[in-house]
């Protein structure tokens, strides 16, 4: 298997590079007619001549030269050749037609990128140079590129502050997003985000990112609060791609890769676990400290190893190949963009192809995409978007632990030789060779062979595995998981100039989601006996926008004032619906209609509206473009809230300073630019459930009557969260200092922010006492810190002639605190496996609370040596030899609860990404690195049963016996002394570098292109994730996974990763063609 | 001029309709705060309460019938979460955090929130000094006679819940209205006794309220449509049991004496009947939470619970879970050969290691998993007989009553003779009360109270014992380093009789102290 997935992506690497090599050849044909062209550069201010410019011909192969010390160059070019490109950092490039000439004299003008750069803020743009608050802007540099299904897993470490983390590798899974730490405990604090003006929750999850222009992220509060009522996670701007007066461009892109596992877990075969044991047990037998009574091995262990060794020759399955498989990515984008005066156009289509590594995981997606732009006067403008997409999910029916976990001794499907073993339990009588085999046909029959120690062995009744669980591999094929989601975007926006600076804006927009999915399960599927049902779904999510703003700018001398009104008003209309059928006559008649019997307690239907009303308001002063001022207040009111709580109000203010433009700065020839900035506002959250406010009644049927009774219409509060009409919005207050820097003529560019939030008045599902009729309710309680600074640096290392080398980095950090919980002084959560998870004020949000350990017990005589120094205590199984020690934290010569301390925090103590791109001629490499640190995750592997014992990691070196301790730190097993979950056992490192992204690539230029009529051609091959540097004590497939599912939904509880999906590893190859 | 208009105009339009889009209201379901208006609304949300004491049953196995010596938990060694917290149960050593307790804690909890909702609606008032139930004026729509028998219903089962909860967890918190979470942190923990003096007045007011029309009359008016619930008998039968429980004897008596005279319930010929799927609400069965299969979501989870795991189809469609698991223990000491009930409380599945004996009683043919048919008994007649006999002591009708089931269970009489001591009679309730009702949760409630009404049963040495017997089949078993059988039976004592209060109700109040009970 895995000889094959190497041979597959050989092969495609193999063809793609003879493929470059070749076409590089034959671009390099035949000489040409040659003129020698000559000029001078100078500085467009000072005049004074420039060395180091780099002057290259277009349409040549490499000709390219540099000007020497007094700013002179002579350069050999083809006689053909229309244009020279005069390039230098800190400069803005100039195209000189030559065309006839022979003598070139040029002026480069400084560039002012940074400055002119403009920045996409809320409702409005800005120019860089005069923003006052932290904003981020990433230009969508070949995004589309990074070889995964979703924008929001591309953006990971590209922008300071934001945090993605790629929790699950499996198709189409959603990262965890968060700017900033986190703000919010029981609201949905992730960030907000805004699609060309309207937000959209699942914007990063279908957005095409061919179609992304740029994306920005208003960090602090000041910038989000233009957002208020939404804006305390963070708010996230996507501006998509729009047309130019231009001739038609067509842009075309391909491509096509694989995607394999980066690394497995190393599962023992049954053979080697039962060797393990027999190699124990023998140590243990020449031990006079161990009852020799208990030292044997478990009649189920011997049954599993004789299936293997003599019923299946040693063949051991490989559940994880048997889920695993190497994966189809591919990605074909086409694009049409132009326009003229009045009208611009941009379309474009996009397919998708992306198969999960997981059998029977898919997923696809068809995107189309319209941008109008009309100038109707010169007052009105009218813009007209259009974005359908349609895709398509399917999704295997079983996780991926629970094909790796299962045992290893159980053949897929019965070989002729387990068929006639199974055969002798009558219920099982008629099982032939080819069936699927499950565990439970195993159990309770005799088995005879040989044990590793050549022993023989014997039972009339043995269970090798006490699983009731079908066989993972025929519960996936024995069922379809299936879903597909509609998609439509579309906006309809009128800029009117009512008077000279005086524009309104009207924006009417409409985002559709309608999705549908079906579950179907085939006789038998899940377990023996299952009458097969299909659960089908429907859903839509129809959310309507209106948004009038008028814009007023105007120039009084040196003072720029902007201001900006606005109302706008949001209409959500939610609905869902499930109807399960059961009984289908037949397995592949799969509609309602052929199904015998509804199943009404797997069928509900909901339907909701929910309501935004806000008015904003926006003042902009600059004072020479160096004094800048920006204030702004949003009002909000929320369907969210109980009449008389439902608005809020967002204030924010923000100041700036240019200072390299003060006359004192003038001189300083580094310093291109600096500003400092400030700024402080309040942002808000609502995202709760609908009407958590009410407590709702829901259907809670009965029967009475006589015979087997009559349905009866109930109705019962079953809401475990009481609701509160007090609630109201959360608010989250925030300070951020920062500064913009530029050096060296912007060669070196910085940008520093600092912050401190508050979150005041969180929506809390404050626990209460359960016997007043529900565990917890709503309510505006305690407050969250959250600090950081965050550092963004961009660099041209090297600009010499063909060859540019820039490196963009960014580092992050965030610390939260929790400043009071209400009443309370902490709360206790607990995990699948009662881990602790403490939030207590004065601290991090989340605290492992568990036991240090020292070690294990090496032998009794180590534990009454403890005891007789006066040690003891009441939990149970403290005292274990192999089993774990704790540590008697507070001295007291007594373990118990009091000893129970922080032992770890989910929060890395930073992050960070950096991206390199080199540039020689036509070559182009990218590579992107990324990686956090400091932050501890739980692995409940080690503490299953199942996973626990056959992963080599988990069983190195532990102790067997007073005689043989191992390496004195790894227990026996999960069964032996103290509950590992509670203790620093299970806690890992979760820091982890990764190189991210590798593109190289080969933009082909000359003859060749201009023949082929095309304006660009350009190869390319990627791959994500090539390697991972893992923690050094982390012990499973990906330190970025998280358990989410269960109590692991909650806020409060994080940083647990059980039967984590591994990462993938991906490598593509391309072709990018203009025309 | 006319885009000024429309400047204007635009936005007043929109202001207009916004007010609205803000002031919305849930479109699939009702608000508590709009409900209960009316008797209809009323009979339903009572209907949601029948339906709220299904999820309470889904953990009382546990707290019940495995902590006594009829059940163990089938997997010993299993060292998952579920496992293991059903041998702490087993083993009488739980944590103060583990999840069955504190889930059987809130789902009863639950349900008598929303019965108080319709108490509180219908002005239903208990009165904590006199510990009266006073009927005040109430705004619901509603005859006066419907008010009285849903509010008996309501009062019974809040009593229901009552009962159990101070019988396992001791002196809980009274609640006898709906309260805010504000109002909850000032609650402590109430007497034992002021439990019992509420679920006194609570049954009295239903046995005074509720409808009390004998059984074949209920069966027959409207076609039955109100068998299942619970009336006027049930809660005299109820009541009787509370009695007892304080070691009441004497006012005890006459309520069994006027349910087994007055009601119409009575002993059916054939024990299997009782249970049976095709004949429930039979005149045997006085109170029990009602199931219905076919896919309406409705169904019971039983047959798939206690089926052995592994067997496959070979006892219930879609597998068992193994849950409730029968001592080898009754098995041998208990059921004779020829007992008609064995087969319904012990049938055996598999040989060998595999060899599982399971509560066939609570188990019918399934089409999808967990949709069973079958009811879950609360209360039958049998065991008004069997009060008398524990209530009226070693007396000629006691034995009596014994012997009534002995022989529907095909066994022979007992002599008067062979049970002549004090201690021979309660030996022998016990062990027929044990027969007769084994797996219907009521033998734990039976070993706590012979404690106190029939002496020579003590609860702790009966466990002590049980831990005895079991040791080599079952509790030996447990992984290294397996306990001794002294350790364990040291486990046991009269403090670990009650469960600890779910740890969560004591760190939850930072404004008064909640005490645990003694021994956790």
């Amino acid at each position: 298997m895995k000889n094959k997935k190497n041979r597959h992506s050989i092969l495609v690497l193999f063809s793609l590079s003879m493929l470059l090599i070749m076409l590089f050849f034959t671009s390099t044909v035949s000489a040409q007619n040659k003129v020698i062209l000559t000029g001078k550069v100078v500085d467009s201010i000072t005049g004074k001549a420039m060395s180091g410019v780099s002057v290259l011909a277009l349409n040549t192969k490499g000709g390219g030269v540099v000007t020497k010390q007094d700013g002179t160059f002579s350069l050999e070019i083809k006689k053909n050749t229309a244009v020279l490109i005069f390039s230098f950092i800190g400069y803005t490039a100039q195209t000189v037609s030559i065309v006839g000439k022979t003598v070139v004299n040029v002026s480069l003008v400084i560039a002012n990128t940074t400055q002119e750069e403009v920045v996409v803020i809320g409702y409005g743009s800005q120019k860089r140079s005069t923003v006052s608050g932290a904003v981020s802007k990433y230009k969508n540099d070949r995004l589309d590129e990074i070889p995964v299904s979703r924008l929001d897993q591309a953006l990971q470490g590209k922008i300071a502050g934001l945090t993605v983390q790629n929790i699950s590798s499996e198709a189409g899974a959603a990262p965890k997003i968060s700017i900033r730490g986190i703000t919010s405990i029981n609201a949905v604090a992730s960030p907000l985000i805004v699609v060309d003006g309207q937000p959209i929750a699942d914007g990063l999850a279908y957005l095409n990112a061919a179609d992304v222009e740029s994306i920005e992220v208003l960090k602090d509060a000041a910038s989000a609060a233009i957002y208020g009522s939404r804006g305390s996670g963070g708010v996230i701007l996507v501006t998509t791609k729009k047309g130019n007066s231009d001739k038609p461009k067509y842009a075309f892109k391909y491509t096509i890769g694989q995607k394999t596992d980066y690394k497995r877990y190393d599962v023992m075969t049954t053979t080697e676990y039962t060797n393990m044991l027999f190699y124990e047990m023998a140590l243990r037998a020449a031990d006079p400290t161990v009852i020799q009574s208990v030292n044997t091995v478990a009649s189920g262990d011997r049954a599993a190893y004789i299936i293997e060794n003599a019923l299946r020759d040693k063949q051991s399955t490989d559940w994880q190949s048997e889920s695993l498989r190497a994966a189809l990515i591919q990605n074909i984008q086409l694009s049409a963009s132009g326009g003229n005066k009045n009208s611009k156009y941009f379309i474009s289509g996009g397919y998708q192809k992306d198969q999960g590594m997981m059998y029977k995981s898919n997923y696809e997606k068809l995107n189309i995409r319209a941008r109008l732009d009309f100038e109707l006067s010169s007052k009105v403008k009218l813009t007209i978007n259009l974005n359908p997409s349609y895709s398509t999910k399917q999704s295997p029916s079983e996780n991926f632990t629970n094909f790796w976990r299962f045992p290893r001794w159980m053949p897929v499907r019965h070989t002729a030789a387990t068929a006639t073993l199974v055969n002798t339990n009558p219920q099982y009588a008629n099982i032939k060779a080819g069936d699927y085999a499950h565990p439970r046909h195993f159990s309770g029959l005799a088995y005879s062979g040989l044990m590793p120690d050549g022993s023989s062995y014997s039972t009339t009744s043995a269970n090798p595995s006490g699983s009731a669980q079908n066989n993972p591999k025929s519960t996936v094929d024995n069922s379809d998981l299936n879903s597909s989601e509609y998609r439509l975007q579309s906006s309809v926006e009128l800029n009117v100039l009512l008077l000279p600076g005086l524009n309104f804006k009207t924006l009417a927009s409409g985002y559709i989601n309608q999705s549908n999915g079906l579950e179907f399960y085939k006789t038998d599927a899940n377990r023996e006996g299952d009458v097969n049902y299909g659960i089908f779904t429907n859903g839509s999510n129809i959310d309507i926008l209106s948004e009038n703003t008028l814009n007023y700018t105007k120039k009084i001398k040196s003072h720029d004032f902007t201001l900006l009104a606005g109302f706008t008003s949001q209409r959500t209309n939610i609905n869902r619906d499930q109807t399960t059928g059961m009984n289908f006559p037949n397995d592949d008649i799969r509609t309602l209609n052929a199904a015998a019997q509804i199943d009404q307690g797997r069928t509900f239907g909901t339907k909701n509206k929910v309501g935004l009303l806000s008015y904003l308001g926006r003042v902009t002063y600059a004072y020479n473009n160096k004094y800048l001022l920006s204030a702004s207040l949003r009002t909000d009111g929320s369907s969210y809230f109980a009449p008389g709580n439902k608005w809020g109000s967002f204030p924010a203010v923000s100041v700036g300073w240019a200072a390299s433009k003060e006359k004192f700065l003038n001189d300083i020839k580094w310093l291109t630019n600096l500003k400092f900035r400030g700024s402080y506002g309040a942002t808000g959250n609502n995202r709760i459930g609908d009407f958590a406010y009410l407590d709702l009644l829901s259907r809670a049927n009965y029967s009475f009557g006589a015979g087997t009774g009559t349905l009866n219409a109930g109705l019962f509060n079953n809401a475990a969260i009481f609701g509160n009409q007090d609630i109201t919005w959360e608010r989250t207050f925030q300070t951020n200092f920062g500064a913009d820097i530029s050096l060296f003529k912007n060669k070196l560019g910085l940008t520093i922010d600092v912050y401190e939030s508050k979150t005041e008045k969180l929506l809390l599902q404050q626990s209460t006492m359960a016997f007043s009729g529900a565990p917890q309710f709503w309510n505006n309680i305690g407050s969250l810190q959250n600090k950081g600074f965050e550092i963004d640096i961009t660099n041209t290392n090297i600009q010499r002639g063909n060859f540019k080398w820039t490196t963009s980095a960014n580092l992050s950090h965030s610390k939260n605190k929790i400043l009071e919980l209400g009443k309370e002084t902490y709360l206790l959560n607990y995990g699948e496996r009662s881990e602790v998870y403490k939030n207590e004020a004065g601290q991090q949000l989340i605290y492992y609370n568990g036991f240090k350990t020292d070690g294990v017990w090496l032998s009794q005589k180590h534990i009454d040596d403890a005891k007789a120094a006066g040690l003891t205590s009441n939990l149970s199984a403290v005292f274990t030899p192999g089993g774990l020690k704790l540590v008697d934290i507070n001295g007291d010569k007594v373990i118990d609860n009091n000893d129970r301390v922080n032992i770890g925090n989910p929060y890395p103590d930073f992050t960070w990404g950096m991206t390199n791109n080199i540039s020689v001629k036509g070559f182009e490499l990218t590579f992107s690195l990324q990686g956090s640190q400091g932050g501890k995750l739980i692995n409940g592997d080690p503490n299953y049963n199942e996973s626990g014992r056959v992963i080599k990691v988990y069983n190195n070196n532990r102790w067997i016996s007073a005689a043989n301790p191992g390496d004195g730190k790894t227990p026996l097993s999960r069964g032996t002394g103290f509950n590992w979950m509670l203790t620093d056992y299970v806690v890992e490192d979760a820091s982890y570098w990764a190189i991210r992204e590798v593109n190289i690539s080969y933009k082909f230029e000359g003859n060749m292109v201009s023949k082929l009529k095309l304006k660009s051609l350009r190869f390319y091959l990627s791959a994500q994730n090539l390697y991972c540097n893992f923690g050094k004590n982390y012990r499973s497939l990906n330190p970025e996974g998280r358990s989410q599912t269960g109590p692991y939904a909650s806020v409060l509880i994080d940083g647990y990763q059980r039967g984590t999906f591994p990462i993938n590893r991906t490598i593509l190859a391309g072709i990018d063609i203009n025309f | 001029m006319k885009k000024i208009i429309t400047l204007i105009f635009v936005p007043m339009l929109f202001l207009a309709a916004c007010k609205k889009s803000i002031d919305l209201n849930p479109l699939s379901n009702v608000a508590t705060s709009n409900y209960y208006k009316t008797g209809i609304e009323i009979q339903q949300a009572l209907t949601g309460c029948y339906s709220g004491l299904k999820a309470p049953l889904v953990d009382e196995w546990k707290m019940t019938e495995l902590r006594s010596d009829n059940s163990i938990m089938g997997n010993a060694g299993s060292t998952s979460v579920p496992n293991r917290e059903l041998s702490d149960l087993d083993l009488f050593i739980p944590s103060t955090t583990l999840n069955s307790i504190n889930n059987y804690w809130t789902n009863v909890y639950f349900n008598i929130r929303n019965i108080n909702l319709i108490l509180k609606s219908l002005s239903i008032n208990y009165d904590e000094v006199t510990g009266v139930l006073k009927s005040d004026s109430t705004s619901v729509i509603i005859t006066t006679q419907q008010r009285k028998e849903l509010s008996a219903e309501a009062t019974f089962l809040r009593a229901y819940h009552y009962f159990n909860l101070v019988r396992l967890y001791g002196g809980v918190f009274l609640i006898h209205k709906p309260i805010t979470p504000d109002d909850a942190i000032s609650i402590n923990r109430s007497t034992v006794a002021d439990i019992y003096k509420f679920i006194i007045a609570d049954l009295e007011y239903a046995a005074a309220n509720g409808v009390s029309s004998n059984y074949p009359t209920i069966a027959s008016q409207n076609f039955g449509a109100n068998l299942g619930k619970v009336n006027s008998w049930t809660a005299k039968a109820l009541l009787a049991k509370v009695y007892l429980t304080l070691n009441r004897k004497s006012d005890a008596i006459p309520l069994l004496t006027e349910v087994i005279n007055n009601s119409g319930y009575g002993l059916l010929t054939s024990y299997a009947d009782v249970f049976s799927t095709t004949n429930e609400v039979n005149k045997e069965v006085m109170f029990a939470v009602r199931y219905k299969a076919g896919g309406l979501g409705l169904g019971s989870p039983w047959p798939n619970s206690f089926a052995p795991e592994l067997s496959g189809t070979a006892v219930v469609n879609g597998d068992g879970r193994g849950f409730n698991n029968g001592t080898t223990e009754l098995e041998t000491l208990g059921y004779s050969t020829t007992d008609l009930r064995k087969p319904l409380n012990l049938a055996i599945w598999s040989s060998g290691s595999n060899r599982r004996l399971y509560p066939k009683k609570h188990i019918s043919q399934v089409l999808s998993l967990d949709d069973g048919e079958n009811d879950w008994i609360v209360l039958r007649f049998a065991d008004v007989l069997f009060m008398l006999a524990e209530a009226q002591g070693n007396i000629p009708s006691s034995l009596a009553i014994i012997n009534q089931t002995r022989t529907r269970a095909g066994l022979t009489a007992l002599s008067a003779t062979s049970v002549a001591t004090t201690a021979q009679f309660e030996t022998e309730l016990a062990k027929e009360s044990r027969l007769e009702f084994a797996f219907e949760n009521k033998r734990w409630f039976d070993m706590l109270r012979y404690s106190i009404t029939m002496p020579s049963q003590d609860a702790v040495t009966t466990i002590k014992n049980h831990f005895s017997v079991m040791y080599a089949g079952h509790y030996g078993k447990y992984p290294a380093p397996a306990a001794t059988l002294l350790e364990i039976q040291n486990y046991v004592n009269t403090n670990r009789l009650l469960l600890p209060i779910p740890q969560r109700e004591i760190d939850n109040n930072t404004k008064i102290l909640i005490l645990q009970n003694p021994g956790y």
